[in-house]
C-alpha cells in the first residue's frame, strides 16, 4: 500500500483542486472546509510515507506502468518524505489562519482563491517527487502559474508586483527550459537517475556547461538569489496576508531543493572536474546573498518586506550548505531548508496577525501598538530563536551541520559568513523585538481581546515545530546523511 | 462584443451544414486517434472551433452557446474524469493511469488500455474544448476584468 502513496498525496489536492469549481457551484460555503479536508488528507499520507519510507527504502513510482527511462518516474526518498511533510505542515498552517484573515475579502471568489492554493500545493509536491527534469518544469510552472494569480488576488497595486513576478517566472521557467533542453540534446535523457549516469563523462561538452549554467540562472530566479532578488518582496509583501506564508514558506524552496536535487543527482560532484568550479561559484553566491539579503532586511521598515529579506538571506545560507560539496553541508543545508521553510511561514502568519488585530504593517506600527498578546509575543521570541539559531530550535542544528560543512571543507570566508548573517539576523529581529516590547502600561483595547481559536493554533504551531525539529534534529540530520551517502562526496 | 446572428443568409446556411459535420469529424478523430493521427487534444480543439463557429454565425441566443455558456462553470470535468480513470487504476492494484490494471469485468488486458486509453482522451478532449471555448466567452465579455480594488 504505501508504495501507491507518491500518486495518492499529490492526488489528493490536486483532484480537489479540479472539483472545487463544480463543489463551490454547488454550495460555496463549502470551499474552504474541502480545501482544508483536502490537505488534511494529504498531511496523513504524508506522514505514512515518512514511516513508509523509513521502513522499506526509498520508493519509485511508475506512473502507467511504463518503467523509468521510457516511462515517467516519481521518487520518494527520505529528502520528498520530509520535504512533503514540510509543505503539508506550511499549507496546513496558512489555510487554517487564512480562514479568519483573508475569510471575508475572499467570500466572493472562494473558488478560484481555494482552486488555486490547493493546485499550489499539488504543484510543489509534483516538483518534489518528479524524478526527471521536464516534469520538474511542469510543476515548477503549476506553482508558478498559481503563484502569479495568488499574489495578485488583492488587485490594486498587488496586480503591479504580480505582474513582475510573472515576468520574471516567465524568463525562470524558460532559462531552465533552455538548460534542459541542451541537457537533453548533449544526452539523451532526462531522468536524474538517468542523466546521473551520463553528464559526469560529458562535463567537458560546452552543451553539458551551458545546460547547467541555463538551469541555474533559471532556477536561482526562482529561488530569489541575490542579484535576482527583485521580484521577490513587492510579490510576498502585496499578496494577501492568507498567501504570504504560503508563498514566502515554499515556493523559494522548492526550487533549491530542485536545484540540489539537479545538482549532485544528476551531475554528480567529483572533484578536479569542472564541476568543482561550479560549487566554489555556488558557495561564493551563497555569502552574498546571505549577507547582502540580511543587510537588506535591515533596511528595510515594514514587516512583511524586513521578513521577505529574512527569506532571501537565508536561502543564501542554505546554499552555503550546499556549496561545500560535502554530506555535512548538504545535510545541513536540506534540514536548514526545511526549518526555514516552517520559520517563514511562522513569521509571514505573525505579520498577518499583527496586521490584522492591530493594523501595525510597519516597525513605528508596531511600536505603538503596543501588543500585549502572549501568543503573538511568544510564537515572535520563538521563531526569532529558529532565525537566529540559538540551540533547542532547528534552526541551530541547520546551521551547525552547515558550518562544520564549510569548516570541512576549509572555506573560512564561508564560515565568516554564516557568523556575520547571525549577527545580522539578530539585529534585523531585535529592531523588531524592541518595539514590540518598547512602551510598557496598559495595553490597547484591542489587545486584551483573546484571540479566536484558529488564531492561536496557527501561532502556536510554527514555534513547536521549530523546536519540534531541533529535538528530533538528529533522526532527521542522519537520514539526509544517509540518503545522501551515495553520492560519492 | 457577440450579440446577434450574423446578418447573411449564405454564412448562416453554410455555418448549419458546417458545425455539426465538424463535430462528427472530432468524433471520428478521437475515436480513431490510437490508430491515425488524431486523439483526445485534436478532438477538443475540433469541437471547441465548432462551438465558437456556432457562437459567430448564430450569435447568443443559438442552442450550442448557451450549452457551452453553461459548460463552463465545469471546467474542470475532463480533468475528473481523467483522475477517475487514472483512480481506477489506482484501485485495481496498479500504478496511476496503468490502465491494464482497470477493474473493468469481462474484457482482458489489451481491451482495457484501449478503454482506459479512450476515456482519458475523452476527458483531454473535454477539457481542450471547454478552454478554448471559455477563452472566446472572456475575450468577448465586456466586464471582463472584474478586478476589486481595496
Amino acid at each position: 500500500m504505501t508504495d501507491q502513496i507518491p500518486a495518492l498525496a499529490f492526488l489528493a489536492p490536486f483532484g480537489t483542486a479540479i472539483c472545487l469549481p463544480l463543489v463551490g457551484h454547488w454550495r460555496n460555503g463549502l470551499c474552504r472546509p474541502v480545501a482544508m479536508a483536502a490537505v488534511a488528507v494529504m498531511a496523513a499520507l504524508s506522514v505514512a510515507g515518512l514511516w513508509g519510507v523509513y521502513a522499506s527504502g526509498e520508493i519509485r513510482y511508475s506512473l502507467g506502468g511504463w518503467e523509468a527511462p521510457i516511462g515517467i518516474e516519481w521518487v520518494a526518498d527520505k529528502i520528498a518524505a520530509i520535504m512533503i511533510a514540510t509543505i503539508c505542515f506550511v499549507a496546513g498552517v496558512s489555510l487554517v489562519y487564512g480562514g479568519v484573515i483573508e475569510d471575508r475579502a475572499m467570500r466572493g471568489r472562494a473558488i478560484p482563491y481555494y482552486t488555486m492554493i490547493l493546485l499550489l500545493i499539488a504543484g510543489l509536491a509534483g516538483a518534489v517527487y518528479a524524478a526527471d527534469l521536464f516534469n520538474i518544469f511542469v510543476f515548477l510552472e503549476v506553482v508558478a502559474l498559481a503563484g502569479y494569480a495568488l499574489v495578485g488576488a488583492r488587485g490594486g497595486r498587488a496586480l503591479m508586483s504580480a505582474f513582475r513576478y510573472l515576468v520574471m517566472g516567465a524568463l525562470a521557467t524558460t532559462f531552465y527550459l533552455l538548460g534542459l533542453v541542451y541537457f537533453y540534446a548533449a544526452t539523451g535523457a532526462l531522468n536524474i537517475a538517468d542523466l546521473g549516469g551520463r553528464v559526469p563523462g560529458l562535463l567537458g561538452s560546452k552543451a553539458v556547461l551551458g545546460g547547467l549554467i541555463f538551469i541555474f540562472i533559471g532556477l536561482a530566479i526562482k529561488m530569489a538569489l541575490v542579484p535576482l532578488h527583485a521580484w521577490l518582496p513587492d510579490a510576498y509583501a502585496d499578496a494577501p496576508d492568507a498567501v504570504s506564508p504560503l508563498l514566502a514558506g515554499l515556493v523559494t524552496k522548492i526550487a533549491l531543493l530542485v536545484w540540489l536535487r539537479i545538482q549532485y543527482w544528476a551531475v554528480a560532484a567529483e572533484s578536479g572536474d569542472p564541476a568543482a568550479h561550479v560549487f566554489a561559484v555556488v558557495s561564493g553566491l551563497g555569502i552574498a546573498a546571505s549577507v547582502g539579503g540580511a543587510f537588506l532586511a535591515m533596511s528595510q521598515r515594514e514587516l512583511k518586506r524586513i521578513f521577505a529579506y529574512a527569506g532571501v538571506s537565508h536561502v543564501g545560507l542554505v546554499l552555503i550548505g550546499a556549496g561545500q560539496a560535502n554530506q555535512t553541508g548538504l545535510a545541513g543545508g536540506l534540514f536548514y531548508l526545511a526549518n526555514d521553510a516552517v520559520m517563514q511561514c511562522g513569521l509571514f502568519v505573525l505579520a498577518g496577525v499583527v496586521a490584522f488585530r492591530y493594523q501595525a504593517r510597519s516597525l513605528d506600527d508596531v511600536g505603538r501598538a503596543r501588543i500585549r498578546n502572549p501568543w503573538v509575543l511568544g510564537a515572535f521570541v520563538v521563531v526569532s530563536l529558529g532565525m537566529v539559531g540559538l540551540p533547542p530550535t532547528g534552526g541551530f542544528f541547520g546551521k551547525w551541520y552547515i558550518l562544520l560543512g564549510a569548516l570541512e571543507a576549509g572555506n573560512y570566508l564561508a564560515v565568516a559568513a554564516i557568523v556575520l548573517t547571525t549577527l545580522l539576523t539578530l539585529a534585523y529581529l531585535l529592531r523588531i523585538l524592541e518595539r514590540l516590547f518598547r512602551n510598557g502600561g496598559a495595553a490597547r483595547g484591542s489587545g486584551s481581546r483573546s484571540m479566536p481559536f484558529a488564531l492561536r493554533l496557527s501561532l502556536a504551531a510554527p514555534p513547536v515545530a521549530v523546536i519540534g525539529l531541533g529535538i528530533c534534529g538528529d533522526p532527521i540530520i542522519k537520514a539526509l546523511l544517509d540518503s545522501t551517502s551515495g553520492l560519492g562526496l | 462584443m457577440i450579440q446577434s446572428s450574423y446578418d447573411s443568409v449564405i454564412v448562416r446556411r453554410i455555418g448549419a451544414i458546417l458545425v455539426p459535420l465538424v463535430q462528427l469529424f472530432a468524433l471520428y478523430v478521437l475515436f480513431f486517434g490510437q490508430y491515425g493521427p488524431g486523439g483526445g487534444f485534436v478532438a477538443g480543439v475540433m469541437i471547441g472551433t465548432s462551438l465558437i463557429m456556432d457562437l459567430l454565425v448564430f450569435g447568443r441566443e443559438g442552442k450550442a452557446p448557451t450549452a457551452a455558456e453553461r459548460a463552463l462553470s465545469g471546467d474542470g470535468i475532463g480533468l475528473v474524469v481523467f483522475a477517475f480513470v487514472g483512480g481506477l487504476c489506482l484501485i485495481g492494484g496498479g500504478e496511476f493511469l496503468n490502465y491494464s490494471d482497470m477493474p473493468v469485468p469481462g474484457i482482458d488486458g489489451a481491451s482495457r488500455r484501449y478503454v482506459g486509453i479512450l476515456l482519458t482522451q475523452v476527458g483531454v478532449a473535454v477539457d481542450v474544448a471547454v478552454a478554448a471555448v471559455s477563452i472566446v466567452f472572456s475575450l468577448s465579455r465586456d466586464d471582463s476584468l472584474g478586478v476589486p480594488h481595496e
